[in-house]
């Protein structure tokens, strides 16, 4: 009797512990493949010409380390904000051995400790700030130390379209270059049909204008890496702030969402069915109009601002970088290396048509000398980046926030901006 | 009589035998029963408990998924007192519920007893009525951008015909969150379902005696469908407070996220996300978490306490 009872127990024990045991079995096979000591797993956000254009590097860099096995994972929603698989992988230790990551986060995760820190190994490779943009370099690095190689970069301008110029009579060689006649041009750009746009000459927040975009136009500047300042309600910033309120003002905030919310992008973008004649947008934004209207006649120029000159504008950008706590990354350096390289940037600029963060690539490529990209090229220089802080996101987010507040009437620009600053400081704080 | 005796104390011995016998069967059936569930106690104890116990001591640090933190006591929930969007986040969402579950019951009440009636064909009007369910929320925000769409959507296109102009309904801070309600309305097959199992329990001779005695069709309805149908819009009331305070997906995606215009859309569960996973204030959001936690349970609990005086159960 007892005997039974005593088999009933052994029973049910073998058959869980066989059950934990099958599980862990699985887990094991299943890390074992995918770290390799050869295979280095890399996670990135690229589809399209960019996807192609990394399978490319991929296929380069194999030829020359034939020992080295990239396992390439298409990971959606990795960058801009939204990087919660790789954050889980990371804390849950099981991370890729190289991520395709947005530069403008680096600082945030540099902080909390999830990206391994490359600076002795790009010193010992000779890998130095002189190599690429420095606004690109100055993004990768936190308290001193590299977390990234630069990979892409880009810059925002204002896109006009040249037959609209002439059909209301602006001469389409001379586009506005001061805030005032920017102002003018929308004006006789803009036909209004009751409170709908017919087209409409211009609409500061849309597609590239961020706050950012205007506040440096403007004169002003959002933050001070050597006193850690947050200063978003810089005068500079208030005015041109108060700029864009006006703005939204004079055509109807509500009509201009209606309008807004009526687009969409690709095939459907205003500026490509005539709808809107000017835009800020950066150069990742002249794929998609040759791709879907090659005919139109448009011209770029720099984001006008209050006295003509001064021109700014600023760049954002991909980096690779190396998850806390990979398994393999002596393989996932060499392949930072190469895609880092001027080798490796030719290959994925060429095809993705993305700016190389090195000055000679954009040279060779041809960049220079094409009379739209060279525009967007030369600029580079005068570029800025968005300031490299743990509160990157929040910074931004605030930001729009601002813009939306104000444009609704909800608060004075001053006193929006002065919230922003005060969110910003607090969390910068903690 | 010693013989007696005797037999009496071998019934009694044998008595504490089988008792014994008995106990250590229990235990052992028990020991076994536990062993079979183990796999789902363990789950349990590590995938839910541990993880809700833990984010209660998260919410006092300043925790951040990749750092441990520091315990800062009760900072978290101390500046959650000061944030402005915070206090928006919960406008917005308290703004939703208090419409949208009123709505929902009254809406859906009509069309299960619509739904309810003898007509030939009702199995194809159940079924229209229901589907609106099945699309997934990202499909349904998708669509009703489109339809709300001032410029060439069917709702303004329909007001327009009979003269009237349409608002922004997406883009205006006034009416974004009402279409908000709207869209939210039209996916509201589950609750109906579950009206109609209520219909289909109410005995038929209440309403036969309701007839003998005269009663109007006004007088069925207040007087027995009501108060019969109570226990289902109880559990439907419940069920659609907690819903409506979690309200996440439809506005995430019809705004890619940011709440807009001017925040009129950022509800407590998205801003509880974007300061979890975007601002990596991890502790922040468990704070938030807790306090959404504490509300939706003392809601509850008034539902349930008022639920005494309201709420009709057939054969009491």
């Amino acid at each position: 009797m007892s005997n039974s009872i005593f088999h009933k127990l052994m029973f049910s024990f073998c058959l869980v512990l066989v059950m934990v045991l099958a599980a862990c079995s699985s887990d094991d096979e299943a890390s074992e493949s995918a770290s390799g000591e050869n295979t280095v797993e890399f996670w990135h956000s690229m589809t399209d010409t960019a996807g192609d254009a990394v399978e490319q590097v991929i296929e380069e860099f194999e030829k020359e380390y034939p020992d080295i096995d990239i396992k390439a994972t298409y990971v959606a929603n990795q960058g801009e904000g939204q990087n919660e698989k790789l954050l889980t992988a990371i804390a849950g230790g099981n991370p890729p051995d190289v991520a395709y990551f947005d530069r403008f986060e680096v600082a945030t995760w540099a902080a909390e400790g999830s990206l391994e820190s490359l600076t002795d190994l790009a010193e010992e490779a000779g890998i130095s700030k002189d190599d690429y943009y420095d606004f690109a370099w100055d993004e990768l690095i936190y308290e001193g130390d590299l977390y990234g190689i630069p990979t892409t970069t880009d810059s925002r301008l204002l896109f006009y379209n040249r037959d609209h110029f002439e059909e209301v009579g602006l001469d389409p060689e001379n586009p506005p270059t001061t805030i005032d006649e920017l102002e003018e041009a929308a004006e006789k750009l803009t036909i209004k049909d009751g409170n709908r746009f017919e087209r409409i000459g211009f609409i500061p927040w849309f597609a590239q204008g961020s706050f950012y975009s205007w506040g440096w136009s403007f004169g002003g500047d959002f933050y001070d890496p050597e006193t850690g300042e947050v200063t978003a309600d810089d005068p500079k910033n208030v005015e041109a702030l108060e700029w864009i309120t006006e703005f939204g003002k004079k055509y109807g905030v509500e009509d201009i969402a209606g309008f807004t919310d009526s687009q969409g992008s690709g095939a459907m973008d205003p500026f490509v069915s005539g709808q809107i004649s000017m835009k800020i947008d950066g150069n990742f934004g002249v794929a998609s109009l040759e791709k879907f209207a090659p005919d139109l006649n448009y011209g770029v120029t720099p984001i006008p601002t209050p006295t003509g000159d001064n021109f700014k504008t600023w760049s954002g950008g991909w980096s690779v970088v190396i998850p806390k706590g990979a398994n393999n990354q002596d393989g996932a350096w060499e392949f930072l290396k190469f895609f880092g390289s001027e080798e490796g940037q030719k290959i994925f600029s060429e095809g993705s048509r993305d700016f190389s963060v090195i000055d000679s690539v954009n040279e060779s490529l041809g960049y220079t000398d094409d009379p739209i990209f060279s525009e967007f090229i030369n600029i580079l220089p005068e570029s800025n980046s968005r300031p490299v802080m743990t509160a990157g996101s929040l910074y931004w987010n605030a930001l729009a926030d601002a813009v939306e507040s104000s444009t609704r009437e909800n608060g004075t620009p001053k006193e929006n901006l002065e919230e922003v600053t005060q969110r910003v400081t607090e969390a910068l704080e903690e | 009589m010693k013989k007696m005796e005797q037999s009496d104390q071998a019934l009694v011995e044998e008595g504490m035998e089988a008792s014994i016998k008995k106990k250590s069967k229990i235990s052992g059936s028990s020991i076994n029963g536990w062993l079979f569930a183990s796999p789902w106690v363990i789950g349990l104890i590590l995938f839910y408990a541990f993880p809700l116990f833990s984010s209660i001591y998260y919410s006092f640090t300043t925790y951040s998924i990749l750092s441990p933190g520091e315990f800062i006591g009760f900072s978290n929930y101390k500046q959650l007192m000061v944030d402005g969007i915070f206090w928006k986040s919960i406008y917005n969402t308290v703004y939703f519920a208090i419409f949208f579950v009123p709505l929902s019951i009254i809406i859906g009440v009509a069309l299960a007893m619509l739904l309810n009636m003898r007509v030939k064909g009702m199995a194809v009007y159940r079924t229209i009525f229901f589907l609106p369910t099945l699309v997934p929320h990202v499909a349904l925000a998708v669509l009703w951008m489109w339809l709300l769409n001032p410029g060439f959507g069917l709702v303004n296109g329909v007001l327009d015909a009979i003269g009237l102009t349409g608002p922004n309904w997406l883009g205006s801070v006034t009416w974004s969150k009402p279409s908000l309600i709207l869209m939210s309305l039209w996916a509201i097959g589950q609750p109906v379902i579950i009206y109609l199992a209520g219909l289909g329990d109410i005995p038929q001779e209440l309403y036969e005696a309701a007839d003998v005695d005269g009663a109007s069709w006004l007088q069925k309805t207040f007087k027995v469908t009501l108060p019969l149908l109570t226990p289902v819009i109880f559990f439907n009331l419940v069920m659609g407070a907690i819903g409506a305070f979690q309200q996440f997906t439809l506005p995430y995606t019809m705004t890619q996220g940011q709440g807009t215009p001017d925040n009129s859309l950022t509800f407590y569960v998205m801003y509880l996300y974007d300061n979890a996973f975007k601002y990596s204030k991890m502790g922040y959001a468990s704070a938030m978490a807790w306090i959404l936690f504490i509300v939706i349970m003392l809601l509850t609990a008034v539902i349930f306490i008022s639920s005494k005086r309201w709420v009709h159960y057939q054969g009491k």
